[in-house]
């Protein structure tokens, strides 16, 4: 019935405001975070021809009920009528929430869909986990939250130690001299436009270049637990797919997980980040000294400010590591202080948000805030 | 006193009863003289209709004499006012026109069969894509999307992972937190 009241009124009029109901927030009954309100008030229906346009706008606020210090949540946000397989998530990293104190968090979601579709919630959002201080984790961790947001923590640990270091070392200057050359960093990150499609090679202008396999040239770091030994791509004009590296567990532990980064250069020598290569196998086990691939059946396409970029070069780097224990490996800062990755790879989140408040707040706020942990 | 319907008493005055009912209404109209003479009235009309009906005869004949005259007379007064030469459907323009204008008709009907069936490439079906919009990200399957936005952010950082997954981290301005957003193809 909603959806129809919906569809009718989307067809009736261009913009209506959603009914109560639109959106489903559930919490298991054990969740470490409670709902203290919600708020839809701002949510909208709109039509556009064929098609209803739900822009669904989410504040709420939540409240560690727990008896530990969190660290990062991450929420669910599902819609099964809409894009069959498509689902979404927001996470909230880097948080400092202790015992009893509430946090507001925000939700901004768009929907396309048909107006005929049948009636139910349009949205529905659940907890998908909770990270606490001492990395324990709560939570179905049906996206993988739990490696996700300890790696995001163990990237925080690290930097927020190498600010102190600085602040330690250089004083006030210094840190202040690492925050401003941060934001520089930031905002020099060249754009790129990516498209991710299931499977094969898609159809495109620059696609219509002629396919060939391109090889993998790999920055090795000499405290990495895995290493590439050899990588490839089917790469068409500013399309490659079915990216895959041999890896090579140089740890004595064994591991679970392995994710690469890789970055594609243009025919002018510019680095862009293409993104992420993770280990496609949930069932990955290598233990020490075995080797396997990480592989993807996807074509990603590239392009900058509109225009494709044709793939001449491709580099990959180890960017993540769990073992079989779930502890996490993440890169040093030494190691990504490489002239190439300083180019395009981003600060964590964490030196994002502290970058942020010293840029908003000054030196003071942000150095109390380095204090905190 | 119960009276008969209108109906009931035109159909009487016709004599289109039936019997049972033609005896009711004949005892009804024994004893009620109001009904009688409704029934005398609708018996006077059915007395008239049939001249109402009629249609005066019509001298057709008469008719199409005049008429077949008056076309004569008009062919021969459009033969006085035209000047001499052959008939205009005879002359060399008029020809040409007419083969103009069918030339023009059969382009037209080219032109629109071949808009019509034009053989026009496939659009390629992308499958579920994920990707950066102006501001979000979002998962698209056809003509249906599901889409988190990063509305009134600045600083954002997009991620794309080779799985089918697509990130937007940035700093909320109204809660202040950094949020990280995710879709998904499964």
């Amino acid at each position: 019935m909603l959806a129809g009241l919906i569809g009718a009124a989307g067809l009736a009029a261009q913009d209506v405001p959603l009914p109560g109901g639109s959106i489903d927030f559930t919490l298991p009954k054990d969740s470490p975070v409670a709902l203290l309100n919600i708020s839809t008030g701002e949510s909208r229906a709109t039509a556009r021809g064929a098609a209803l346009v739900l822009d669904l706008h989410m504040s709420m606020t939540l409240r560690n009920a727990s008896a530990a210090r969190i660290r990062g949540v991450t929420l669910r946000v599902v819609s099964q009528e809409v894009t069959l397989g498509g689902k979404g998530s927001v996470a909230y990293p880097s948080l400092n929430v202790g015992p009893g104190e509430a946090f507001p968090v925000r939700i901004d979601m768009q929907l396309m869909r048909p107006t005929q579709v049948a009636s139910g919630p349009l949205v529905a959002v659940n907890l998908d986990g909770v990270l606490f201080q001492d990395l324990s984790f709560f939570g179905p961790d049906r996206l993988n939250s739990r490696r996700t947001m300890t790696a995001w923590e163990m990237e925080a640990q690290r930097d927020r130690e190498y600010f102190r270091r600085i602040l330690a070392q250089s004083g006030r200057n210094g840190l202040r001299q690492a925050m401003l050359e941060s934001l520089d960093r930031q905002t020099a990150l060249p754009e790129l436009d990516v498209r991710v499609l299931r499977g094969g090679r898609a159809v495109s202008s620059a696609a219509l270049a002629p396919e060939h396999t391109a090889k993998f040239a790999f920055l090795r770091f000499p405290d990495a637990p895995v290493e590439a030994l050899d990588g490839w791509a089917q790469v068409a004009g500013n399309e490659a797919s079915a990216p895959r590296v041999e890896v090579r567990n140089s740890s004595n532990r064994p591991v679970k997980y392995v994710e690469l980064g890789w970055v594609l250069s243009d025919p002018s020598g510019r680095p862009y980040l293409a993104g992420s290569l993770p280990s496609a196998d949930p069932a990955l086990y290598l233990p020490p000294g075995a080797t396997a691939r990480v592989l993807q059946d996807t074509t990603l396409r590239f392009s900058s400010n509109g225009q494709p970029i044709a793939i001449q070069k491709i580099t990959g780097f180890v960017s993540q590591v769990e073992f079989a224990d779930g502890k996490i490996w993440v890169p040093s800062r030494q190691s990504l202080d490489d002239a190439l990755l300083r180019r395009v790879v981003a600060p964590s989140s964490e030196e994002q948000r502290l970058s942020d408040l010293y840029r908003r707040k000054g030196l003071d706020a942000l150095i109390a805030e380095l204090k905190k942990f | 006193m119960k009276h008969p319907n209108q109906a009931a008493l035109a159909l009487h005055a016709g004599g289109d009863l039936g019997w049972a009912a033609r005896w009711r209404m004949a005892r009804h109209m024994a004893k009620c003289p109001r009904c009688r003479g409704e029934v005398a009235a609708y018996r006077g009309l059915r007395e008239i209709v049939p001249d109402l009906a009629g249609i005066p005869e019509v001298p057709w004949n008469r008719l199409a004499a005049e008429m077949k005259a008056n076309i004569r007379l008009g062919l021969a007064a459009g033969e006085c006012v035209r000047a001499d030469g052959p008939p205009v459907r005879d002359s060399l323009w008029f020809a040409r026109g007419r083969a103009v204008v069918a030339l023009a008709s059969a382009a037209a009907l080219l032109v629109a069969g071949l808009i019509l069936q034009r053989p026009t490439p496939k659009p390629f079906d992308d499958g579920t894509v994920v990707q950066a919009t102006g501001n979000g990200i979002q998962v698209r399957e056809g003509g249906q999307a599901l889409g988190l936005l990063n509305a009134g952010a600045h600083n954002v950082t997009y991620s794309v992972g080779a799985q089918g997954s697509m990130g937007a981290r940035y700093e909320d301005p109204e809660t202040g937190l950094v949020t990280i957003n995710n879709v998904y193809v499964e």
